[in-house]
């Protein structure tokens, strides 16, 4: 599977963009990897005095509301950002296309309490749920993973029951059937690879988006512990100060709308690449 | 704001630029502009919330209810208590029988003239309906509430009660006509400047001015209008010029004095931030005074309050504020940490045998910035630092479960220093910011403080009650600055109190009005 | 017709399960609304203890439930426990608001959302593709409150155009915006795909102008996947709602609930999230009968 989705990858017309993504997305992990060893200051380091002081040659990118060194903020909240996002995600995968497509497997009326609990966290606003979760977990990396991957969980869930359902109605699955196959192995065998492209294409949209909903949280006093250096804690503490000291909103906002760029250019060829259905249509 | 214009801001798109036109009318000058003596302009303003209709019954801010409600004592602009709604009283010198003369031609929004009898019953209305509340202590030991004739009302008590006069400050007088009066007041009738208007909870209270009230030529303002929205930046709103008066934050003082349309003026009241220790059930190593030390060492309390309050800061250990007649200069002298000592406090944990790195510490704070302070300097200390940054509902349930260690908090503008002590009080109400102390031998020198008659007395006994909270380290008091409140130019005859209360003897709302546009 | 009865049905159950979640859900987040009134430190603990029996706080959770069942299914939402107001007053007041600014901010998210796609698949060599492509990237990667605070400072404080309370240009747009980037990425692709179809490549063929292709073959296609995520869409409005009325001081739903949660305000949280929920029912209802109008494939 691996080898024919690299080739098809490499043989993708205007991939150009594609190498531009996975040139950001690499250097955003090894900047998650290496963190705060790649700025020489303290991330958690105040300097009352020096409150929102602009760029210079010892802090590249100036300092926050605390003092604190942006660039190194920047640094160790890439990690945090990345595993968070990336770890909820994961878990919205895990719960959602997990659970929703054992459902979906198992039997009508599994599938029905299944997809009305996603339903129902569905109708619930995201925020508000999030919101409510966040206030009854308390703050802390965990809580945060947690809330937000239950608030995408059900998105996946669909992505994942739409991709089931057709892959249930083409001729493979069919025959596989007829064969005498068991409906659990039939989904393990031949259906996950094929649906995993559609998931992983989703979770290049969800990724971003969940680090920009903990800056929402963020806004609202939830999330992670204020002083962690994550980007969203970031952008929302120096949201207030966008006037007087831009540079300490800019950064964050900024490497955000890069790696969100880098996941949608990557999300972009993936798509045309993994999802079969797509490929068909072609 | 009259209700089409309400109406008009929750119109389309194109009511949205129609208000960009309405916002623009705001800045020409002597649009305003009346005959001199008539009442001009609505006053727009945000401090705090308004929580609810029944003055008796309030449980937040007094800031709002102050407009419509009026009482015996006001607080003065010095902190001394004034004679309000009274003319004057006297106190028997064994200070138990305090006798009122109620002012004469004061009449209610309904146009009755107000008489003692409607004082007192509304003391007997707080004494016997009303749980909670800073009265509630006092009025527990009411023995009489009497109203001989229609200008006297008689207070008697079971035993002295010093904070009385400045605590009437807050027994607020409505007329007894007022719906709701038996449950809970719905629309109360006052004696204040304005009327109780439109409220529209956590959005916004209209304030009608009252045209019978009794100050001559007060108020100047046609209405107030309180914004009740959580705005975390009041200054954006003011700088617009869709506020006219809104308290700011420290943080946003230097916008709002870049702008010359705006004037920044100060409350003659102090906030006062500290670090509180768990004191009702202190987890170790935290009960050792060596490591309240330490942690009282790592506190550069001069860089805090320039932190938090730039040049509006003082830094002092103590509940009053420099200056004031509760502060004490000796025991300000003779403060052990105004300086941080890092050194100095490892050697007080090595010598507490307490390894820091091994050591938990747990800090629970709203969420605010400046408790990210006292987070670092435990961090650098060493300790492992967990903090609970809660919404203020989470930290108060929080505190009152005494799992933690470390407590950063600030309060506010109180009308009698009694307010503060009460917090460190065995049974005081909602100690949890000061880690629920519970030491009888500070609890009988606060109670004697409150009975003693003479004020220097009382003053050495609450002078004596706070060495017990240094020498013990209940709660480290970083320092003290008053809050600021900004407002727009266009503005005259407005500037803020002792406390929150928008209305007093000696200024307030009442005095302000729109005068030259800016 | 006995498919929509069954799809009722199991809206309904839906928003009974909501209902108990919810309320699951309140009694977990610590601290209660009497916390919130002994907050400015006027109450004892005696005084704490007596509040919640008034409140019927002190209740157990399923007694709690009932009672609140019961009276809700006869009309009657409760008081407001910090207001002592009536619920229902309190949510007929924001209502207006919300669906104001949920209705503006919708239209203008659809129609920037279906526009720039067709215009991108009209012309592909034009900035349009592009522009699909940065609207996407704007509503992924810019938190809207923080777009709100730019525009807060721009057009109200510097330019001194808008209101920074009460107006509902910017919260639209920067709403609308949002939404537009969640549908027009997808069915730019949609109208990408289905244009290399066999019966689009012989219209073609025969020599059909391309905006009556798009405008004719493809968009009326493409619409199931516009009204399938728009019912998708309506609960990240309504999140997005709730961010913009709290930034912008807007009295809505948004509002009402933001401040019932931070003041444990169970009875208005309660009705809200209802609101809400049958809202977003509605609409899934709603978008289900119409995809299955649109495509018939749904048909079973």
């Amino acid at each position: 599977m691996s080898a024919s989705v690299a080739g098809r990858l490499g043989a993708a017309p205007g991939s150009a963009g594609f190498r531009v993504g996975i040139v950001i997305l690499a250097v955003a992990v090894l900047v998650a990897v290496l963190g705060p060893s790649l700025v020489p200051h303290d991330p958690l380091a105040q300097a009352l005095a020096a409150r929102n002081a602009p760029p210079d040659a010892v802090h590249w990118l100036g300092r926050d509301h605390l003092g604190r060194d942006i660039a190194a903020r920047l640094a160790a909240g890439t990690r945090i950002s990345l595993l968070v996002a990336l770890g909820a995600t994961l878990l919205s995968v895990v719960l959602g296309a997990g659970l929703g497509l054992v459902a979906e497997a198992t039997g009508r009326w599994a599938s029905f309490a299944v997809f009305g609990a996603f339903d129902m966290v569905r109708a619930l606003p995201s925020i508000l749920l999030a919101l409510t979760l966040m206030v009854a977990l308390g703050v802390g990396t965990a809580p945060l993973v947690l809330a937000l991957g239950i608030a995408f969980a059900p998105h996946m869930a669909m992505v994942a029951r739409a991709a089931w359902r057709r892959e249930t109605a083409s001729g493979y699955v069919a025959a596989a059937r007829v064969m005498g196959a068991a409906k659990l192995a039939t989904l393990g065998r031949h259906i996950l690879p094929n649906i995993a492209g559609a998931l992983v294409t989703q979770a290049a949209i969800v990724v971003p988006r969940a680090i920009t909903t903990e800056s929402v949280l963020s806004f609202f006093g939830l999330g992670l512990a204020p002083e962690t250096p994550s980007w969203g804690r970031m952008i929302s503490g120096a949201a207030r100060f966008a006037e007087s000291a831009p540079h300490a909103v800019l950064a964050p906002v900024a490497a955000l709308c890069v790696v969100t760029l880098g996941f949608a250019l990557v999300g972009d060829r993936l798509r045309l690449a993994l999802d079969p259905l797509r490929e068909r249509g072609r | 704001m009259s209700s089409t214009f309400h109406a008009s801001r929750r119109g389309l798109i194109g009511g949205a630029a129609a208000m960009a036109g309405l916002g623009l009318l705001d800045h020409l000058p002597g649009s305003g502009a009346r005959a001199q003596g008539a009442r001009s302009g609505t006053v727009k303003v945000a401090v705090l919330g308004l929580d609810t209709a029944d003055p008796h019954r309030h449980t937040g801010s007094i800031a709002v209810q102050q407009v419509y409600v009026e009482t015996l004592t006001s607080i003065a602009d010095d902190g001394t208590v004034k004679p309000f709604l009274a003319t004057s009283w006297e106190v028997s010198p064994d200070g138990r029988r305090y006798v009122f003369t109620i002012r004469e031609g004061v009449r209610f929004h309904n146009g009755r003239v107000m008489t003692a009898e409607d004082v007192r019953a509304n003391a007997v209305r707080v004494r016997d309906q009303v749980r909670g509340g800073w009265l509630s202590a006092p009025m527990k030991l009411v023995e009489k509430l009497e109203a001989p004739d229609a200008r006297t009302f008689v207070m008697t008590m079971q035993e002295p009660y010093g904070p009385l006069l400045n605590l009437l400050s807050e027994l607020w007088i409505v007329a007894p006509e007022s719906e709701g009066w038996a449950q809970t007041i719905r629309t109360p009738i006052g004696t204040g400047p304005f009327r109780f208007g439109r409220w529209t909870p956590n959005v916004s209270f209209h304030a009608p001015a009252f045209e019978q009230y009794w100050q001559s030529g007060l108020p100047r303002a046609e209405a107030v209008e309180f914004s009740l929205r959580d705005d975390s930046d009041l200054s954006l709103p003011l700088r617009a010029g869709d506020l006219h008066i809104a308290r700011i934050g420290y943080d946003q003082l230097a916008a709002v004095k870049a702008d010359p349309n705006l004037e920044v003026q100060f409350m003659k009241d102090t906030t006062w931030w500290f670090w509180s220790f768990n004191n009702r059930a202190p987890r170790k190593p935290f009960d050792d005074l060596r490591v309240r030390r330490a942690v009282a060492l790592m506190l550069d309390k001069t860089a805090f309050m320039r932190f938090v309050a730039g040049d509006a800061g003082v830094v002092t250990n103590q509940m009053a504020a420099p200056g004031q007649f509760f502060w004490d200069k000796a025991m300000h002298d003779a403060y052990a940490h105004a300086r941080p000592n890092e050194a100095r406090a490892r050697a007080l944990l090595a010598e507490a045998g307490v390894d820091p790195a091994r050591t938990p510490c747990r800090i629970v704070s709203w969420q605010s910035t400046y408790p990210e302070i006292a987070v670092q300097a435990m961090r650098q200390l060493g300790f492992q630092v967990e903090h609970l940054a809660l919404d203020d509902i989470g930290a108060q349930r929080r505190l009152g479960q005494y799992d933690w260690d470390l407590a950063p908090f600030a309060s506010g503008p109180r009308a009698d220093i009694f307010l503060r002590f009460i917090r460190l009080m065995s049974d005081g109400p909602n100690v949890g910011l000061w880690g629920g102390t519970r030491d009888a031998e500070f609890d009988a020198l606060v109670k004697q403080a409150v009975a003693a008659v003479d004020l220097g007395e009382r003053r050495r006994f609450y002078l004596a009650a706070w060495q017990r909270a240094i020498d013990n380290y209940y709660t480290v008091v970083i320092g003290h600055a008053p809050e600021p409140i900004a407002n727009r130019r266009a503005v005259t005859g407005y500037s803020p109190g002792f406390t929150w209360g928008q209305h007093r003897v000696d200024g307030g709302l009442a005095h302000a009005s729109l005068g030259v546009r800016s | 017709m006995a498919d929509a009865g069954l799809a009722l049905a199991r809206q309904l159950l839906l928003l009974a399960a909501i209902t108990v979640a919810v309320f699951a859900l309140m009694r977990v987040v610590p601290g209660d609304v009497v916390d919130a009134m002994a907050m400015e430190g006027s109450l004892d603990e005696e005084a704490v203890a007596a509040l919640r029996a008034d409140l019927g706080l002190d209740a157990g959770v399923v007694t709690q439930l009932r009672i609140w069942v019961v009276r809700a299914v006869g009309g009657d939402l409760g008081l407001s426990l910090r207001f002592d107001r009536p619920v229902a007053e309190l949510i007929l007041a924001a209502l207006p608001t919300t669906l104001a600014l949920g209705a503006m901010a919708l239209a203008v998210g659809l129609a920037l959302g279906i526009a720039l796609p067709t215009a991108a698949a009209l012309w592909p060599r034009s900035p349009f593709p592009a522009l699909v492509e940065g609207v996407n990237l704007w509503s992924i990667a810019l938190p809207t409150f923080c777009v709100g605070l730019a525009g807060i400072l721009v057009f109200s404080v510097w330019l001194g155009w808008l209101p920074v309370i009460g107006q509902m240009l910017l919260p639209v747009l920067i709403l609308g915006i949002d939404n537009a980037g969640q549908i027009a990425k997808p069915l730019h692709e949609d109208l990408k795909e289905a244009a290399t179809a066999a019966h689009i490549r012989t219209a073609r063929a025969k020599g059909l102008s391309p905006a009556r292709i798009v405008l004719r073959h493809l968009l009326p296609n493409a619409m199931t996947t516009v009204v399938a995520l728009g019912g998708m869409m309506l609960a990240g409005l309504v999140g997005g709602a709730l961010t913009m009325e709290v930034l912008f001081g807007l009295p809505g739903l948004g509002t009402l609930a933001y401040q019932a949660v931070s003041g444990r305000d169970y009875p208005v949280i309660q009705a809200v999230v209802m609101v809400f929920a049958t809202g977003v029912v509605a609409v899934n209802l709603l978008a289900d009968q119409v995809q299955r109008l649109l495509d018939p494939r749904l048909r079973r």
